[in-house]
């Protein structure tokens, strides 16, 4: 990716895109508000927040690989840091800090090249990481001489790491790409619109609940719905990635509606356990960034490995 | 095997300027850290630019929770307090901050919280309650109050009269109040320059005072004040 952003079809196709659908959502709710004077506030709250994220989106990846890179890590960062406040493990300090530092970690080795050789991202030592991380948060608890405890920390820090940093990362280490902004733009264009379809379509056609104890607000018609927008969803933007063929774009689909689903059910999971509604506050309208996030986490890694498996990144 | 207990961090649902905004405020790794980085970085410049020269150091209790309180020259005076203090110690030393001033605008309040790790006192509504989140704060051990009891910077470099709020504080406690005269911070940056020039600072630390036998009324929380104001006094006439 270079600065020439504006000059790639795919970037310049989403960006057109984005702001279409920004105006017309904007025109919608100054409808509603002004000539049939409804109460807007909550939709309002929530356009606020897209009305900021999508420009801080677009600029990180109009300025190229490495600003992609930086913005995805400290989002990783956030998000991490949003878990360990909400589960308690931020007061270890310990654990905390080693999980940071690897997510940290992520984001070098994505912006160094392959040992040796030219090409862009160490994708060698992204795999090793988990490794080394497992072995230093191990190691903590041991340091301390202490074991009364320390199961749980050990076990938080674990997940966030590995969900929140190292799964998540992917998407940083996707700024390597040759077709960096077709996946990067794909995932971020299908993921929110997964959510949505499901949230539409449950509030249409909802009548069965879904998994009523993980969230209760979730329906089966939505649920399908989503599944079927995100299979049609890859092949209405197939300009993003005219080098996938039929089984690609198939298996994109399925990730990205089975995947973001499960993404968003996987942090209501946590929330559940801990008795918390949002896992934070930093965006108005839509809680913190691991609320806006969650199913793209879990659809990140899966999307970039199937790509990598059948076309290589580079 | 227990049921693992999940225990949210106290501000955890709150935006993070009102995570700052809060009193006291939930320790964080991040903010810890920035703060101690930003004060090696001011302690080199106020060492280099200003040519900082602290004495008494030998006056700060060790382990008990103490009271510093100085002249208000400028807005050197916070962070050039904090630097008697060890580096460890800086997150638990709150330099009392007009809320009205500090608390009021988003850059000064994250300025004033992460690095200064002020405590916004309410000087002009309730300075009352703000005093009594004073007392609460001194009650745990190794916590270290900065006040500045005149109130507001000094216009022409004198030192004005010491609020009775300090008196109150201190009468019937046996908190050690540790007088400090900060020499040199007014000529360096008065009120409405916008930073500071190249002058020496000096700070004399002097030795605690305790005010066990007085009573919290009015006569006497004044009289503490003045004691207090001529003890600061002391150390401006012996460099």
């Amino acid at each position: 990716m270079n600065s020439a952003a504006l000059e790639n079809p795919v970037f310049r196709g989403y960006l057109f895109v984005l702001a279409g659908i920004l105006a017309v959502a904007g025109a919608l709710i100054a409808l509603l508000r002004f000539v049939f004077r409804k109460n807007v506030d909550h939709a309002w709250k929530a356009y606020r927040g897209w009305l900021i994220m999508i420009p801080i989106t677009f600029a990180a990846l109009y300025f190229g690989r490495e600003t992609t890179i930086l913005f995805f890590t400290l989002l990783a960062l956030a998000a991490f840091t949003e878990f360990a406040r909400a589960t308690g493990l931020y007061r270890d300090w310990g654990m905390t800090g080693v999980a940071l530092v690897g997510i940290a970690a992520v984001g070098v080795v994505s912006f160094m090249n392959e040992p040796d050789s030219t090409t862009k991202g160490w994708y060698g030592m992204l795999m090793a990481l988990p490794v080394y991380v497992v072995a230093a948060i191990l190691m903590i608890p041991i340091l301390r001489d202490r074991a009364k405890g320390q199961l749980q920390p050990i076990a938080l820090a674990l997940l966030g790491f590995i969900y929140m940093g190292w799964m998540f990362g992917h998407m940083a280490f996707l700024a390597n790409a040759r077709n960096a902004y077709g996946y990067l733009l794909f995932l971020l264009f299908a993921v929110p619109l997964c959510d949505v379809s499901a949230f539409t379509f449950g509030k249409i056609f909802g009548r069965h609940k879904f998994r009523p104890n993980v969230s209760p607000n979730k329906t089966w018609e939505g649920a399908i719905g989503a599944l079927a927008v995100s299979m049609a969803f890859p092949w209405l933007v197939r300009f993003s990635f005219p080098e996938l063929g039929t089984r690609e774009l198939l298996l994109a689909g399925i990730i990205v509606g089975i995947g973001g689903q499960l993404g968003d059910l996987s942090i209501s999971v946590i929330k559940r356990d801990i008795g918390i509604k949002d896992m934070g506050a930093l965006i108005e309208g839509h809680g913190g960034v691991l609320d806006r996030v969650d199913s793209l986490i879990y659809v990140a890694p899966l999307f970039f490995h199937m790509v990598r498996y059948f076309q290589g990144l580079q | 095997m227990d049921a693992w207990r999940y225990e949210p961090t106290a501000d955890f649902d709150q935006a993070p300027i009102q995570r700052l905004k809060n009193f006291p405020r939930q320790p964080d790794l991040l903010v810890y850290g920035v703060r101690t980085v930003a004060h090696a970085v001011i302690r080199g410049l106020m060492r280099v630019w200003h040519r900082l020269e602290i004495s008494g150091r030998e006056h700060l209790p060790a382990d008990e929770s103490f009271i510093l309180v100085a002249n208000h020259g400028s807005h050197l005076d916070a962070p050039a307090l904090l630097g008697a203090l060890p580096l460890k110690k800086i997150h638990r030393a709150f330099p009392a901050a007009a809320s009205d001033y500090f608390f009021t605008n988003i850059s000064r309040l994250v300025f004033s919280a992460v690095v200064i790790n002020a405590m916004p006192f309410d000087r002009k509504e309730n300075p009352r309650q703000s005093l009594d989140v004073c007392r609460q704060l001194l009650e745990a051990p190794g916590h270290i109050l900065i006040l500045f009891p005149e109130g507001t910077r000094t216009l022409d470099g004198e030192l004005g009269r010491f609020k009775p709020g300090i008196g109150f504080l201190v009468a019937g406690s046996n908190i050690p109040v540790v007088p400090c005269y900060l020499d040199g911070a007014h000529r360096a940056w008065p009120k409405g320059k916008w930073i500071p020039r190249p002058r020496k600072l000096r700070l004399t630390i002097g030795a605690p005072l305790r005010f066990a036998d007085k009573q919290a009324v009015k006569e006497e929380a004044v009289a503490i004040a003045d004691s207090l104001r001529d003890a600061v006094l002391a150390l401006r006439q012996s460099p």
